[in-house]
């Protein structure tokens, strides 16, 4: 199992979504458990695969391809690039 | 140079501090700050800089003030529309604190701004392609680097003493090489508080960086002002950065 954590405004896509997953089995990555969200929810899917959305396992920003392992948590941080 | 009879006054809350008093100050009055945009980030932090006796402050940005700025950008005021932001910006941060030196920039930042000598570098620009140049600039002279951006209800911000480390640099975080995201603040809004927040903890980090009291190098914070929630990051070098990964 993972944790997957949907910060700001992808919040706002991602009401009552729960993700039942054995990493292992799968060798899970943020871009595998992106498609597996997006499976599902095509509104959640359309924001997360946009241009600078940033992922972070255990509070640490990695690429789309890093291993994930059951236990930890995913983070999707949508872009912010305004001031 | 030592304070004067006036600094001593104005900086009082700063020299009450043991771990700023005399000595941080006048490591501030020493500093040259470049402070590239002067919208909702620029605003904060360019008063809190020159409030905090910061000597010499660079102020750029191409824009004039327009009416949908003055919601956030509290700097300006009605009768600012249709002027220049750096001249307005000047006018205030001169009436705040008229020892501070500040050269203003009415164009988007370029080779020749960017080749004076600062100690720091501060990123409150609008769009993703200024902030690449401005960490490259950074990266490659070894200057410390502050970046910072908000949409919406969200802001980010991330740090990068390149003083003391030459990476992850902000391209590693996020690559220069992808497209700018359709939503910024024009076409998407902007609350005009998160502004102030993301600006005033880059002010912060700045203070913290020219005393010496940085330790979060690629640490990124990201704040969501609807929720109320924080979430703190730290960044990894990336092994093929196109910026950093040769100065090691
Ligand atoms: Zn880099």
């Amino acid at each position: 199992m993972v944790k997957v954590l949907f910060f700001g405004r992808l919040g706002d896509f991602s009401e009552n979504i729960e993700l039942k997953v054995n990493c292992t089995e799968i060798e899970a990555t943020p871009k595998k458990i992106r498609s597996l969200l997006s499976e599902d929810n095509v509104n959640l899917g359309k924001q997360l695969a946009a241009a600078q959305v940033l992922v972070a396992v255990n509070k640490v920003i990695v690429g789309w391809d890093y291993p994930i392992n059951d236990g930890d948590e995913l983070a999707f941080l949508p872009p912010v690039t305004g001031g | 140079m030592p304070l004067n009879d006036d600094d001593f006054m104005r900086y009082s809350r700063h020299l009450l501090m043991d771990d700023i008093g005399e000595s941080g100050q006048e490591k501030l009055i020493n500093s040259r700050i470049l402070i590239v945009g002067l919208g909702g980030l620029g605003c904060p932090v360019s008063t809190y800089l020159a409030g905090a006796g910061v000597g010499f402050l660079a102020l750029c940005d191409p824009d004039r003030v327009d009416k949908t700025n003055l919601q956030r950008q509290v700097l300006f005021r009605s009768e600012d529309c249709g002027e220049f932001k750096v001249s307005c910006a000047k006018d205030r941060l001169k009436a705040l604190n008229d020892s501070v030196n500040i050269e203003i920039y009415p164009r988007a930042v370029d080779t020749e701004i960017l080749n004076y000598h600062y100690d720091l570098i501060i990123d409150c620009t609008d769009n993703l392609p200024a902030r690449h140049v401005l960490n490259k600039q950074c990266s490659e002279n070894k200057i410390p680097f502050v970046s910072a951006a908000a949409v919406g209800w969200e802001g980010q911000l991330i740090g990068f003493d390149f003083n003391n480390y030459s990476s992850p640099c902000f391209n590693c975080v996020i690559n220069g090489q992808l497209q700018d995201p359709v939503m910024n603040c024009s076409n998407s809004g902007v609350v005009g508080p998160v502004l102030g927040v993301i600006g005033s903890l880059q002010a912060t980090i700045a203070i913290r960086m020219l005393l010496g009291y940085f330790q979060q190098h690629g640490e990124m914070q990201r704040y969501d002002g609807k929720r109320g929630q924080w979430l703190t990051m730290t960044s990894m070098r990336d092994k093929a950065c196109m910026v950093c990964s040769h100065e090691l």
